[in-house]
Order: structure tokens, then sequence, then C-alpha cells
């Protein structure tokens, strides 16, 4: 095992490979506070991408209630517990990854899912949320909130789906840090499956090989942002490049939202992949469980969130998710306008932080007519 | 009870073990010339050649490891013929593996030959850098899909409820060309030619490695038939001749045997060292 700096855990770690960054990583931050379970984005993947035999079960994107949705079946309670929960003393982990914490005869702390475990893609989804009057039949840890939890493949820095595989058939392309299981060199040992903690690699059983998210690599490729990006009702995904901490450059989104305002926060960093989808924590949800799940950083997230309407770059950045299909690697906010660039600086897009608003009085006194409030 | 009539007792203990043994027991593998190679694990043919009896080890040298011992032996018989060798794998597994599908895995056995013959064999462990050997390697769900189950997914999971595919829509033409391309994009293993993806036509598989890790498409002409046994597999695997290996010469084989119920796949299974390899002289 080498030693390699993991910026989440603000401490170095042990990983089956040496450090080696992409020239530069595909990332993404996710607002869960927009997000409406529509599942737009998990059959726009699904029509896309895993529609053939032997990919039924398979969705690349998923959007889960939490807490008690789960895709697979307890997919992040099962290695939580096998991970005693994971320690943080302030902003550095001391608690142990799953590649420090690799049982003798494996290459990375893991566990398989059973075909069965992919058969109740949300369950708790239509749970109910509110006010019982006559109080709830039965107790539970979590009892009157919910949250939707989109996710993706998280193209970690230091994945360990191809950590585990023993062939070296997942590679991470040097040009944009998308992590791939290679097609033609995969014999579906399934053990990046075992090894993944997200569960974002997937056994097809016609093809004999595993497969996973490619973040639309094809659009990518073209500036392009994912079919989950583009088709997202809610708006609540904006796909970009991230930066080390260090180089981290304001007039870039990703950067902006991640290293700069640290709003935007990675899924479970505990597991010490660096994952590369963040997200804006729920502003009503129990932090002790966000903690859990977005790590030590989750209240000032929610803090600098809620504060935006006084902060025009950060509400203006907001106001850029889902305003194109380009990937927007840079932005800038003038007065009450804010645009999404490409890397020359050419605007990409153009949206106002205001719409104009018209109102118009329900009797029009010029054509003595009353107005109905049809569209 | 005398020293005498101590080892005459132990001498007829030793006779009826030897008696029960169908056939005789060789510390190595032995292949029988014969005039026509068997065409079943069960065919007659077989009881000419002598029992190998493999002891299996855990593979337990590089990660990811089988940490937990399964089978704890295979037994080996080998006839030749002209250019061919085959040989018969029978192990104990009272459970059948052969549906693929996330998180199950399948029954397996394989040999492994050095592709070339010499008095310092490559590393018994899928062979070493610039020494190659050669592997043919049997499955229990290619030799279901051989037998005639069906390359669907109701096959493997009978309540499967499937609403559509799209390269099934009405509009287009059921086999054809385009229904063709169009599944293919939804099988990018199988647009890459990877030979993983069913349906399969042979349960055997040729493969070539210089070391863990490196195992890739080897050449081929192996062929095989798996059959259940009553609380076992029996398999057949016929592979051409290792080169030069003719009688009074030797080279060395090695055996693995995977079982699906113990999550054996890849790396983790059960395996031999090197065990002398012969092919016996005609009378
Ligand atoms: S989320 Fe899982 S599949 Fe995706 S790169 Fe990380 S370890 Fe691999
Ligand atoms: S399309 Fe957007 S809003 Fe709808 S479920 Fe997906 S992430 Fe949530």
């Amino acid at each position: 095992m080498a030693r390699v700096y993991n910026w989440q855990l603000g401490r170095e770690m042990s990983y089956w490979y040496p450090e080696s960054r992409p020239q530069r990583q595909f990332a993404a931050v996710f607002d869960t506070n927009k997000c409406i379970a529509c599942q737009t984005c998990t059959l726009a993947c699904k029509t896309t991408w895993t529609s053939g035999r032997g990919q039924e079960y398979m969705l690349w994107n998923n959007v889960e209630s939490k807490p008690y949705g789960f895709y697979p079946l307890a997919w992040d309670l099962k290695l939580l517990d096998m991970l005693d929960g994971g320690k943080w003393n302030g902003s550095r982990y001391e608690g142990q990854t799953v590649f420090e914490s690799a049982p003798a005869g494996e290459r990375v702390l893991g566990w398989r899912p059973e075909s069965e475990d992919y058969a109740y893609p949300n369950c708790g989804e239509d749970d109910c949320a509110g006010q019982v009057d006559g109080g709830a039949s039965m107790a539970m840890p979590h009892m009157n909130w919910f949250y939707y939890l989109a996710r993706i493949c998280n193209h970690c820095s230091y994945p360990a789906c191809l950590a585990s595989c023993p062939r070296g058939s997942i590679y991470k392309r040097p040009e944009d840090g998308i992590v791939l299981v290679d097609q033609g060199r995969c014999r579906g040992y399934q053990e990046c499956v075992k090894g993944c903690p997200y569960k974002k690699v997937f056994f097809n059983p016609m093809t004999g090989t595993s497969e996973k998210c490619i973040a639309c690599f094809p659009k990518i490729e073209q500036g392009i942002q994912p079919q989950c990006f583009v088709n997202c009702i809610g708006k609540i995904r904006m796909a970009g490049w991230i930066s080390k901490p260090q180089d981290a450059r304001p007039e870039n989104p990703i950067d902006y939202l991640v290293h700069i305002k640290k709003v935007a926060l990675p899924l479970f960093p505990q597991f010490g992949l660096e994952p590369n989808v963040y997200y804006i924590p729920p502003v009503h949800v129990p932090t002790a469980f966000t903690r859990q799940m977005f790590g030590p950083g989750v209240d000032d997230a929610i803090k600098t969130y809620r504060n935006a309407k006084n902060d025009p770059d950060l509400a203006g950045l907001l106001c850029l998710f889902g305003s194109s299909e380009m990937v927007m690697p840079r932005w800038r906010r003038q007065g009450d306008t804010v645009t999404g660039l490409d890397e020359k600086g050419n605007a990409l897009v153009r949206v106002p932080m205001n719409e104009p608003v018209h109102v118009r009085p329900a009797y029009d006194k010029l054509y003595q007519i009353a107005r109905t409030n049809c569209p | 009870m005398t020293m005498k009539r101590k080892l005459a007792l132990a001498g007829a203990l030793m006779a009826t073990v030897a008696c029960q043994t169908k056939a005789p027991v060789a510390n190595e593998v032995v292949a029988m010339p014969v005039a026509k190679l068997p065409a079943a694990p069960q065919d007659s043919g077989w009881s000419a050649a002598s029992e190998h009896t493999a002891k299996l080890l855990p593979q337990d040298l590089v990660d990811p490891r089988l940490m937990k011992a399964s089978t704890a032996e295979v037994r080996v018989r080998a006839v030749a013929s002209g250019s061919e060798i085959a040989f018969r794998l029978e192990w104990t597994d009272p459970v059948v593996n052969d549906l693929p599908g996330p998180g199950r895995f399948l029954d397996g056995c394989a040999i492994q030959i050095p592709r070339v013959r010499e008095a310092n064999p490559p590393d018994p462990q899928m062979g070493q850098a610039a020494k190659p050997v050669d592997i043919a390697f049997w499955r229990a769900d290619w030799q279901a899909s051989v037998n005639g189950r069906e390359d669907s997914i109701r096959a493997l999971y009978p309540n499967a409820a499937v609403d559509h595919y799209p390269f099934e829509a009405k509009s287009i033409e059921p086999g054809s060309a385009v229904a063709k391309e169009m599944a293919a994009r939804y099988a990018p293993a199988q647009a890459v030619g990877n030979r993983r993806v069913g349906p399969r036509v042979s349960p055997v598989e040729d493969m070539v490695a210089e070391g863990p890790g490196t195992l890739s498409p080897g050449p081929g002409g192996s062929r095989g038939k798996g059959e259940r046994t009553d609380g076992g597999w029996s398999v057949m695997i016929v592979r051409k001749m290792p080169e030069g290996l003719a009688p009074r010469q030797r080279t060395q084989i090695a055996f693995a045997v995977w079982e699906g119920s113990k999550e054996e796949t890849g790396a983790r299974k059960m395996r031999t060292g090197w065990i002398p390899l012969s092919v016996k002289e005609s009378k």
C-alpha cells in the first residue's frame, strides 16, 4: 500500500496505488434542498445507458429518500457498521478508511449485495413525514423528516472499485478523472462490486462483466453536462471540474462552492475515497444525521446556505444550476446578472438573479373585465 | 498381539482399501493411451486410467485471497489419443451454482499446463513473465447454457418482469441488423468482443497467463463437458497434447476448483501446485 493525501480527511492515508491525480477532475455539486424525487434523472440515465439485457435492475443514477431509502438495501448502514461509525477530531478524520481497515486477504473492506438487495430501489419513499396528531404507532430512530439523496458514481480520486480489481480492469482517465470499467478486460469477478462503498458498480449477468456510470463521457468530451444533469427538473445539479484545495479558483463554480464557500460537501468522506460529487446538505434534517453522512462541515455549510439571500455571489451562482446544457468551467456575477463562461471566458449563458415581476389587478378597469387566473 | 500379526493385519487393511478403489492410485497424473477419447465424463473409457487424488489448497498468496479452505480434493484421470489429451476432474460439491448474477458465483474448474516443457517450470500461481501457462477453464453456467438454457434474464430470474427493451420495439424487425446494432449499444462487453458474453457455444474457455492478474484469451481448441454426479461434479476437459509431451517425457499440470456457494471467483479459489504429468507408453 502507498501513502497518499486525502484532503477530505485532513490527513494522509493508505491506498493501493500511489497518488496520481488526473490533469483535471470531473466533479459535481448537487443541492439536496431542491430535489423533488421526480426520478427524471434516473430515467434519463436508464434510457440512455442501461436498457439492455442484464441491466434491468441497474440504476447508475438513483434517488433515495433518506433516512430509510436505500439502493441497494442498507448500502450505507452496512459499511458504517463495519467501520464502527468513524471518528472525527474537528476536520481531521481519526477513524479508519475502507483501505486502512481491509481485512487479511482483501484489498478493501467491503461487502457483497445480493440480487434481492437491489429489489427495493427506494423503500421508505412513501413514509409519512408530517405531524401525526394521534401520535405515531411505532417509534423509529428518525421520526418525521426525510430528504432526497440523488446518487451517481462519485468518480473518486481514490476509487475503491479500481483498487479492488485484481486484473486492473478499472481505470481512471488521466484527462478528466472519469472512472471506467474496461469492458474488454473485465472478467466479472465482482470484486469492484464488493469494494465500492457507494455500490455504484453493477454486475451484468448477461455480459458477465461489471458496468458503471461513465459520467456520460461522450458528452463531457464535447463540453456538455451528463444526461442526469441536463434533464434534472429541480435544477439541483452542476457539473464541472474541481481543483485541489490549495489551487482553488473562485471563478471556478465547483471550487467556489466546495473549497471557498464550503457549502457543498462530499458523501461519506470517512470511507476514504475522496468522492467528487458534492452535496449541499438538507437544511431541515437533524445534523447528527447529516454530519455522519457529509462530514464535520455540515453545520457551517447550512449556515452559509441559509445566508445566501445576503450573499449575492453565492445566491447568484446557485441561479446558474440547470441554466445551460453546457459545462460552465467559469462564472461571474455583475450586479443582478450571473454569467456561465467557457474556459476562454466566452459567455455560455446569462441568468438574471431576479426575474421581473408583473402584478396584474384582478379587475381591469380599462376594459372593465375581471381577469381569471389562467396562464 | 505379536509384531508379525500386527503387520499382517495392517497388510490386510491396506488390501481392503486398495480393493475399494476402482483404479490404482497414482502420485502423478498419468494419461493412458486409448484408441478413442471418451465422449462424456461418465463413459466407461475412463476406467482404464489410474486416478490421482490431488489435495487442494486455498489461493492465499495474492490478494484477494481465499481465507478459508473449501473443496478438499479433486480426483483426476487422464487419457490420451493422437494429438489430444483429456482430463476428467471430479469433486464433491452438494450445491449446484450455475446461475450468474449480482452476489452469485459459479462452480468451475481449470487445468493449467506450462506452455513450454522445461526442467524449471514457471510459477504454479498463473505462470510468470515470459513463462506462460495455458489454462482451460470450465464453468457450470456455460455448461447450462450449452445444455440449452435460454440466454435471457428470465432463465436466471424466473420472476423477472421486463417492460421493454428498445431493440425489441414493434417498429424494429426482430433479428435485423438494426436490432442487433441497437442491442450491442446496451452491451458494451459484447460490442468489444469480450468472450464472457453469452450465449456460449462451449463450456470451456482457453486462457493464457504470465502471472497473477494477466489472464487473457488464449489459443483455442479445448472442449469439454460437465455433468452432475451424486453430490458433486464430473468434468471432462480435452485439449491438444502439450508440446513435446510423449511417453517417457514429463511436464507439469495444476488444477483449480471454484465453489460458487462459497463466493469463490477469480483469485479466490482452491488450487494445487505443480503435479507431474506423463503419458503411458502404449502396449
Ligand atoms: S463511487 Fe464507487 S464505482 Fe464510482 S469511482 Fe468511487 S469506488 Fe468506483
Ligand atoms: S431529476 Fe433532479 S429533481 Fe428530479 S429526482 Fe433527479 S435530481 Fe431530483
